[in-house]
């Protein structure tokens, strides 16, 4: 998306998005042809095809951003679409409090999932750290439909697009995504239909024309796949990106999916096995881009077009007919020799060689090294996590110096990079999240379930019998695991695959927490992502939710008011134990060690 | 896949008077209890009320009148097993994590049934054993006579249930909900002639490839339940998983038992007889 600052023509805007060599060469096309997607007739090159219309970048809106920011009372209103980050999002006890200064807040998920419960049964109601009465947030819960109760398709992480079609209905007021967004900007045209700002033409320009079928007028999913597939000046669709022109004569809402609707077909709704022993399946549904289901395998074949290996060729040159060919469509300039080698001042497509398979690196070639593109590169390297018990063995650094981490009182973290960041006495394990079969990442749609919620009703923490052990754990018991974020409580599982690890010269224990839980539904249990901080990794902004301290008690967490006072005596710095102890920086227990306290 | 499995994989029309059955290769299970969920959803079955069991990740615990799918999760050996080493792993080649789906046996000699007083229970068309709930009068022979522990008393409606293999699916020509859900395989459904020689085949492939102690269980024809119509291919003994190693239908000592009272009621006749005889020829000695 443009930076308001930097980008401030079309012209502008292409010119960072191109590169000299390979196909991010052709970004002209494939921007001007998203933009004639969008505002279709109104778009045109007088008006840079309406890239005014675009919203701009200001700043960094990444979802912890926008939490912190919200938090801090800049954020007025959200929506969010099958997302739970009062349970989901790292440090989730700030997204509840941060949600709690929305002036407004729009869920669309299939349950009442805590995200739009927090003002009244969250955990900090009942810790009194806030009070129904005192939460302006007006909160709207749609009830979204399910993927059986709707046409779509999914795209896996292999690239693959599958199309699946409703099964049926959607029962009550719910409501596919596709229903709200489609009508939501319906009525919003309606209502600006008379207007002459100039702010409101964006909306007002849209193509929004898409037809409606069913009693729920629901709006064709297949329509919108069409429109993203593109088509020429004659209204074609599009057979694949190669089509796409900078002159206005192309729309296509993604170019790399300019072909999943080749010839006026669905190809994502396709079925058709995999023939043969190649184990490629290339009639079933549609991998983007132009239906390639190995990406880059030009790489396939040695530097002059032959196979690496027969038994395994997927992807070569054949001499006879000038051209690639194999299992796979070739990914490759299909008539290019093995032995091509490009003019001097060629650029984007004519400047790759028969031998620069990575079409969509800037020199055509596979990285190690990385100069260019990564926050944190050019070469890989090791870091200790952001909260670590343990020094770097490899670097004086201990963790990586790009991490983002948003320091604020509500997102407070172990000692980082100073002296004794590795030997915290007041966290002297660590911990770390995962999934289990049994549920789906925030719970919304498996703890609102029967069916998996009886197959795992509770929260537990997994911890190694040497563990358990030492902290007088009980199995089957209860324990507090506590950071500097927050506490839970979970119930105990004693396994032998919670391995300690021997780092630093000493058996570190680790404590595994499944993260799906939290104070809703059918399952109800504390939030695993309560106790880690909002720390990214430069790139992508990935929240680091593998490994923090954290200390571990016997018995149920203090309750109602006497949660925040014993969250913060526990990180009050400890006095280190004499060396050679074996429980050496291992807090004297708490009163509440054997059972509840509190009320 | 034989003629008799029909395209929707269940028995084929003309598939009458075969025996089907199931066969569970533990080596291929994961432990996702798609196979639980399935079957609860295709049969309706209550929720079974245990919450936390902190025995690794199985909290159904055994099968019974509100489980007639099961997977169990065994953890064995010690991942700190003083190989030392660093990281994780280190020393893990000492520790596995065993799965394996159970469920009804469906018996060659099924004791629920031949001690089933109302004959709720009978014996299907596709040699499958199923409880007819509006017979069953809550007696609960069957639950003490099932050496497997498999068959109980629901206590909300006081019948007997257990699995039925989906025995209305498989009228409708449909494999059961769980070899339909079971993602890797684990479990598949089919003639048992032939799953009994696919099971074969696999246990020779699986202890080839270093799984000494692995083993079928059920297979054995001479057994006590004469071999069952759900095998199993187990990685290590049947007490491993809590399957009891030497089952036998206790209606198949019968015979022995009534031929032992015989011979018991004999040899009592005998002595009373020769106690009689005695009394009048000669008195007693103390």
């Amino acid at each position: 998306m443009p930076v308001a600052a930097s980008h401030p023509t079309l012209s502008d805007y292409i010119t960072y998005g191109t590169a000299g060599k390979g196909f991010w060469g052709n970004t002209g096309a494939y921007l001007t042809s998203l933009l004639k997607a969008w505002w279709g007739d109104a778009a045109t090159a007088d008006n840079d095809y309406c890239y005014g219309h675009l919203p701009r970048l200001t700043g960094d809106h990444s979802a912890y951003r926008t939490a912190l920011d919200m938090l801090d009372g800049k954020v007025e209103g959200y929506l969010l679409f099958g997302e739970n980050p009062a349970v989901g999002s790292a440090n989730s006890r700030l997204h509840r409090l941060a949600l709690a200064q929305l002036d407004w807040l729009v869920v669309r998920d299939l349950g009442e999932i805590e995200s739009a419960t927090f003002w009244r049964d969250g955990p900090e109601i009942e810790a009194g750290e806030l009070r129904t009465e005192g939460i302006a947030t007006e909160v709207f819960l749609l009830p979204a439909a399910a993927h059986t109760e709707k046409d779509g398709s999914f795209t896996n992480t292999e690239r693959l697009l599958q199309w699946h079609t409703k099964a049926v209905e959607p029962a009550g007021d719910c409501r596919s995504d596709l229903w709200f967004c489609f009508h939501l900007g319906r009525i919003l045209r309606e209502k600006l239909a008379m207007s002459s700002e100039r702010r409101d033409r964006s909306l007002l320009d849209l193509t929004w024309d898409y037809p409606t079928e069913g009693p729920l007028a629901e709006p064709s999913a297949a329509a919108v796949l069409a429109e993203i597939n593109g088509c020429d000046a004659d209204g074609r669709p599009l057979d694949g990106y190669g089509r796409l022109a900078d002159d206005g004569s192309t729309s296509c809402g993604c170019w790399i999916y300019a072909g999943c609707y080749a010839d006026g077909v669905n190809q994502t709704a396709r079925r058709r096995p995999g023939q043969g022993p190649s184990g490629v399946a290339p009639d079933w549904g549609w991998a983007w881009p132009d239906n390639r289901r190995i990406l880059y395998n030009r790489a396939s074949a040695a530097p002059d077009g032959t196979p690496w290996s027969q038994r395994k060729r997927y992807v070569w040159w054949d001499g006879a007919s000038g051209r690639w060919t194999g299992h796979d469509r070739p990914d490759f300039v299909v008539d290019r020799e093995p032995d091509h080698v490009p003019a001097p001042h060629a650029r984007g497509v004519a400047a790759l060689g028969g031998c620069d398979p990575f079409l969509l690196q800037a020199d055509g070639k596979g990285w190690l090294y990385a100069p260019d593109g990564l926050a944190d590169g050019p070469l890989p390297a090791h870091y200790e996590p952001h909260e670590s018990p343990v020094g770097n063995p490899l670097y004086r650094q201990r963790a990586n110096p790009a991490r983002r981490r948003f320091p604020h009182a509500a997102n407070p973290s172990g000692p980082g990079d100073g002296p004794g960041a590795g030997d915290d006495r007041r966290y002297p394990f660590v911990t770390t999240t995962y999934r289990i079969a049994e549920h789906h990442t925030a719970g919304g749609m498996s703890r609102f379930q029967r069916r998996l919620s009886e197959l795992a009703r509770e929260m537990f923490v997994e911890v190694h019998p040497e563990l358990a052990a030492l902290r007088g754990l009980e199995r089957g018991g209860w324990a507090t695991i506590v950071t500097s974020r927050s506490a839970i409580e979970a119930r105990v599982l004693v396994t032998e695959r919670m391995a300690p690890l021997e780092v630093g010269g000493r058996r570190l224990h680790q404590v595994g927490l499944p993260y799906h839980w939290g104070h809703g539904g059918l399952a109800p249990g504390d939030a695993a992502n309560d106790l880690f901080p909002i720390v990214v990794d430069p790139n992508v902004t990935i929240q680091e939710v593998k490994a923090a301290t954290c200390d571990i008690v016997a018995g149920r967490r203090p309750r109602g008011a006497a949660l925040r006072p014993f969250v913060e005596s526990h990180a009050r710095p400890r006095d280190t134990s004499p060396s050679g102890d074996e429980n050496a920086g291992v807090p004297a227990p708490f009163p509440h060690q054997n059972g509840a306290v509190g009320g | 896949m034989s003629g008799l499995i029909g395209p929707e994989g269940g028995p084929a029309p003309g598939a009458t008077g075969v025996r089907f059955g199931f066969f569970t290769d533990s080596s291929i299970c994961i432990g996702c209890k798609a196979c639980e969920v399935a079957c609860k959803e295709w049969n309706g079955v209550p929720d079974h009320p245990l919450d936390f069991t902190a025995n690794s990740y199985d909290n159904t615990g055994t099968l019974g009148a509100n489980a007639w799918r099961h997977v169990a999760f065994v953890e064995q050996g010690t991942t700190t097993s003083g190989r030392g080493g660093n990281g994780p792993g280190a020393g893990a080649a000492d520790f596995r994590w065993l799965m394996s789906s159970d469920v009804c046996k469906h018996c060659s000699s099924p004791a629920c049934l031949e001690v089933c007083p109302t004959g709720a229970l009978f014996t299907t068309e596709f040699g499958t054993v199923v409880v007819q709930d509006d017979v069953c009068n809550g007696c609960g022979y069957c639950v003490t006579a099932c050496p497997f522990g498999v068959i109980e008393r629901r206590e909300s409606d006081g019948g007997a249930w257990k699995c039925t293999m989906c025995y209305d699916r498989m009228r409708g020509a449909r494999e059961p909900a769980c070899a339909q859900a079971c993602p890797t395989d684990s479990i598949q459904f089919g003639p048992l002639d032939e799953l009994r020689v696919r099971a074969s085949a696999r246990l020779a492939e699986v202890v080839a490839a270093g799984e000494e102690r692995a083993q079928l269980y059920g297979h054995d024809q001479t057994d006590g339940v004469g071999g069952t119509g759900a095998l199993f291919l187990l990685l290590d003994d049947p007490e491993v998983y809590r399957l009891p190693p030497d089952p036998v239908t206790p209606t198949r000592r019968l015979a022995r038992m009534w031929a032992m009272a015989g011979a018991a009621a004999g040899a009592l006749a005998a002595l009373l007889a020769g106690s009689l005889a005695g009394g009048t020829g000669g008195g007693r000695h103390r």
